[in-house]
């Protein structure tokens, strides 16, 4: 995201800035003190001041020192920034949604340079439009217009290609071979009218050997074609395939950041959706074109040969043909769009009553519900009929239409004929071409829609590919056995560049002791245990692991020697046994016994029906919550880790099994580094120490005893909790 | 994040006696009127107000029902992240010409959704349809993603339009479009 308008010379020349004066930041504001739309004016941000420009004059400039804070405030659908001074806020301008996230990073951004912080805040956030052509951009950094484009297109399309170079090969030789024979066919036309129909030495031993050459013309073309798509569709499904499967390691390769940044459909359209795109293009465009492309070329010349005349008038009906095609697909598109639109309506709109049937039921709303359903059922069977009428009659009249061109050819060649300077075996050979030009003129002038789809997808594709994870080895990555020292620096991190959710934490932890993180919902207790998993990196600051940082450690190795109980457990679809092995595959079923009698889960096992072996999973044996927890439990101690994370893991669970899971969490963490998040304080009474963490820092450390007789604020945590359960 | 939510919120102080009062008075409206309530400009551009002895420094004007009835209940509440509602205006009668006045500028800076009243041309293109239009706040142009429900229909002829950056159009009464205007988004309805 832009955060750095460019800035014109006269504006700058304005700005007046002084010694030591330089620019940080410079982004518009689009909406006027009246309300109306605005441009051309702009908030710009230097390390010592804030100026309001409009239209090119400095309307004000303000101070940085002197703000006590510079608020971005989102409103409805726009949003203010807002000067804050001795405690008094003004207003200083508004925009609309386009620049709502800009503004929280330019707020942020003045905050760090009012404490003297000289590196500027950047975005990661992607752009929603192409600032060079304004056009949308489709979830991607790079506008598949502007860059690279098609020259980058098929670079990398060889590059999945060149791995099936002899099919690729094999599919062009059919390709030129189905057009030779294409062409071929109204050659023999020509010989049998003239030579042997119309000439007196015709023969019928002659008409039959014109006839089997045609026979064998049309078999060779199915043959051809039939070779030309098998191959084609091979070469796709191919591609496709290579590009899933890189795709899919891509992702896996990159940062959560990435993954959770993107809304999970998306991803999933990418790979599945885009991969795709490619395949029929690459089966059924790509087959056609080069066939297509060079039969079209053959025939405008072979017309030109054969008659420059008439190829002229034929050539001179193509826009009207090209036009015609064009018209007549926007017809259609946009009506079958509409059919589609009222489709999904109805759908949408029985998806909706089926699930909330009970609420219909018992508020007594069928009648009212069946009315509306009938509406919109009705207007999609009217547009439905509606579409079929006129694809009934539109397309045979275009395909009239299209055909006129060809009555000229027969009217004109028709007088040649008679003149005798063509033959009629040659005018029946040039009508032939002539329908193949109008034919292929229509398929070419979709060629531009196909072909930006393909850019779109290989757009949206490449910009996976091309992520450097912002998680990886570097060259010196360590593997390193963990002791259990754990160390905050002045760590800062946010989840969004402008928004801190953890700042300036400093905390260290020795081996073997367990933290207990307390604060409210939002505070930055699981942010801080993603930052321990090193899911995310820090912003500033360091994070030490025995005194090495996390950064320089190798990411496999380390997660191997880390255990995770989350509140949520998550089991692979498939069976307890592998849902425990999950962590260390080669685990002997002895290991797997003794972790899952640790976890208190093992008895539970052996009375499922099918003992280890029961299919867990989604569509699979129903497990309760406490069960599936002590999976996960038995998952973590199988893998014998050095550093031990819970994250709520006894919330929401009934009593007896948060006391079998209370039991196995106990063995667990015996002599492991362990951090643990509850929100029942109580779960928490084995901790050395607890950290209370408020306000993106850490508020209090100590015991329970230390933290209860400073009465902080885990001591109103502590009594909150306390009158709550009498109260229940 | 990937996990660690559905935690209840806590408060930091805890008094059953306080909850109780507080979630009796959430349950009472109160209604601002020229008697009871004081708004004043203030200088950084917002609105003041002064009930009885509270004192608020800052006050959000939110209206309730944006799109039925914009011009009454109007919820007046605390500026702050978990904002409060201090009380109800449930007509501008109710107060001077001059609060009215003061309390339609806070509206007015609140909300931004441009009111569509002349539609130059629709392109559409890949995905996206990219309007030119001339709306009551000045001309502009905007995009929108087909695919997705950037068309609200608030009724049968009132519409709503979500542009990709998340700015809101309205086109009140789409038959007071010309017939080409009304062709033109035929696609989108």
């Amino acid at each position: 995201m832009i955060l750095k308008y460019a800035i014109s010379k006269e504006l700058r020349q304005e700005l007046g800035l002084r010694e030591n004066e330089e620019l940080y930041y410079c982004v518009p504001y689009d909406i006027d003190d009246d309300g109306s739309m605005l441009d051309d004016s702009y908030i710009v941000v230097s390390n010592f001041r804030l100026f309001i420009t409009k239209k090119g004059k400095v309307l004000e400039s303000l101070e940085l020192k002197d703000a006590g804070e510079v608020i971005a405030e989102p409103l409805i659908n726009c949003g203010t920034l807002i000067w804050k001074q001795n405690d008094t806020e003004r207003k200083l301008i508004r925009y609309s949604s386009k620049h709502l996230a800009r503004y929280a990073y330019i707020a942020r951004g003045c905050r760090l340079l009012k404490e003297g912080e000289t590196i500027p805040v950047e975005s990661d956030e992607d752009e929603k439009t192409c600032p060079r052509c304004g056009r949308a951009l489709p979830g991607t950094k790079e506008c598949p217009h502007c860059t690279h484009q098609k020259s980058g297109l098929i670079n990398s399309m060889w590059k999945y290609m060149k791995k099936y170079r002899m099919l690729l090969t094999t599919a062009i030789i059919l390709m030129l071979l189905a057009t030779a024979v294409t062409m071929l066919n109204p050659a023999l036309q020509r010989i049998l009218v003239d030579d042997i129909i119309k000439d007196e030495n015709g023969t019928m031993k002659g008409a039959m050997i014109v006839l089997l050459g045609m026979l064998a013309l049309s078999i060779g073309i199915i043959l051809i074609n039939a070779g030309k798509y098998y191959l084609c569709a091979k070469l796709g499904a191919n591609m496709a395939l290579d590009l899933r499967k890189a795709l899919y390691g891509k992702i896996q390769e990159l940062s959560l950041s990435f993954i959770n940044d993107r809304k999970p459909g998306e991803l999933m359209n990418r790979v599945i959706g885009d991969t795709n795109r490619v395949r029929d293009f690459m089966s059924e465009i790509f087959c056609d074109f080069a066939t297509i492309a060079v039969i079209f070329v053959f025939d405008v010349i072979i017309m030109l040969i054969l008659n420059w005349k008439l190829a002229l008038i034929a050539f001179a009906f193509t826009p009207v043909a090209v036009g015609i095609s064009i018209s007549f697909r926007k017809v259609i598109h946009r009506r079958f769009h509409m059919q589609w639109v009222k489709d999904d309506n109805v759908r949408s709109n029985l998806q909706d009553v089926i699930s909330g049937m009970a609420v219909v039921k018992s508020y007594g709303q069928e009648e009212a519900e069946g009315l509306r359903f009938n509406e919109k059922a009705d207007a999609y069977a009217a547009t439905q009929r509606s579409n079929e009428t006129v694809w009934a009659l539109f397309f045979p009249a275009m395909q009239f239409i299209l055909s006129i061109g060809t009555y000229f050819i027969v009217f004109f060649g028709g007088r040649s004929v008679l003149n005798l300077d063509m033959s009629a075996g040659e005018l029946i050979q040039f009508v032939s071409y002539t329908g193949m030009l109008y034919q292929y003129v229509g398929w070419l002038s979709n060629l531009p829609r196909h072909l930006m789809n393909i850019v779109t997808a290989h757009e949206r594709i490449s910009d996976v590919m091309n992520q450097t994870p912002r998680i990886a080895d570097g060259e010196e990555a360590v593997e390193h056995e963990i002791q259990g020292n754990i160390e905050f620096k002045n760590a800062s991190f946010g989840y969004k560049s402008y928004k801190p959710v953890l700042d300036g934490i400093n905390l260290k932890i020795k081996p073997g002791e367990m933290i207990g993180l307390v604060g409210a919902s939002g505070t930055g207790k699981s942010t801080m245990i993603n930052l321990i998993m090193h899911l995310y990196e820090i912003d500033n600051g360091e994070l030490l692991i025995d005194g090495i940082n996390i950064k320089d450690i190798a990411l496999e190795n380390y997660h191997s020697q880390i255990g995770v109980v989350l509140q949520e457990t998550f089991l692979f679809s498939g069976t307890i046994l592998n849902n425990i092995r999950f962590a260390k595959p080669d685990a002997t079923y002895e290991e797997i016994i003794t972790a899952a009698k640790m976890a208190n889960a093992h008895d539970f096992i052996c009375r499922t029906p099918d003992g280890y072996n029961t299919y867990v999973g989604e569509k699979g044996y129903n497990l309760s919550g406490g069960e599936r927890q002590r999976i996960a439990i038995a998952r973590a101690i199988l893998n014998n880790p050095r550093l031990l994370i819970l994250d709520e893991a006894t919330a929401s669970l009934d009593t007896e099994s948060e006391y079998l899971i209370q039991k196995a969490l106990e063995r667990l963490t015996a002599g492991r580094t362990t951090f643990a998040i509850a929100h029942r304080l109580s779960t928490l009474r084995n901790a050395d120490r607890l950290v209370v963490i408020d306000g993106h820092h850490i508020a209090e450390v100590g015991t329970h005893n230390e933290l209860m007789e400073k009465k902080g604020i885990y001591y109103g945590l502590v009594n909150a909790q306390l009158e709550m359960n009498k109260s229940a | 994040m990937g996990y660690g939510k559905g935690f209840h919120g806590e408060e930091k102080e805890f008094d059953l006696e306080e909850m109780e009062k507080e979630t009796e008075e959430m349950l009472k409206i109160r209604y601002l009127n020229s008697d009871n309530a004081d708004f004043k400009r203030t200088e950084g551009g917002f609105v003041s107000l002064k009930i009885g002895d509270e004192n608020y420094e800052r006050v959000h004007v939110v209206r309730m029902f944006p799109f039925t009835d914009p011009e009454h209940y109007i919820s007046i509440r605390t500026p702050d992240e978990n904002s409060k509602e201090i009380g109800i205006i449930k007509d501008f009668k109710d107060v001077s010409a001059d609060t009215r006045k003061m309390l339609e500028e806070q509206m007015n800076l609140r909300y931004f959704t441009p009111i569509i009243t002349k539609i130059i041309n629709i392109k559409d293109e890949y995905g996206y349809a990219y309007f030119d239009v001339v709306t009551d706040r000045g001309a502009c142009r905007f995009t929108i993603n087909i695919g997705g429900s950037a068309v609200v229909h608030l009724s049968d002829t009132r519409i709503l339009i979500s542009d990709i950056d998340e700015n809101r159009f309205e086109i009140p009464d789409i038959m007071k479009l010309t017939v080409g205007e009304r062709k033109k988004l035929d696609l989108f309805l």
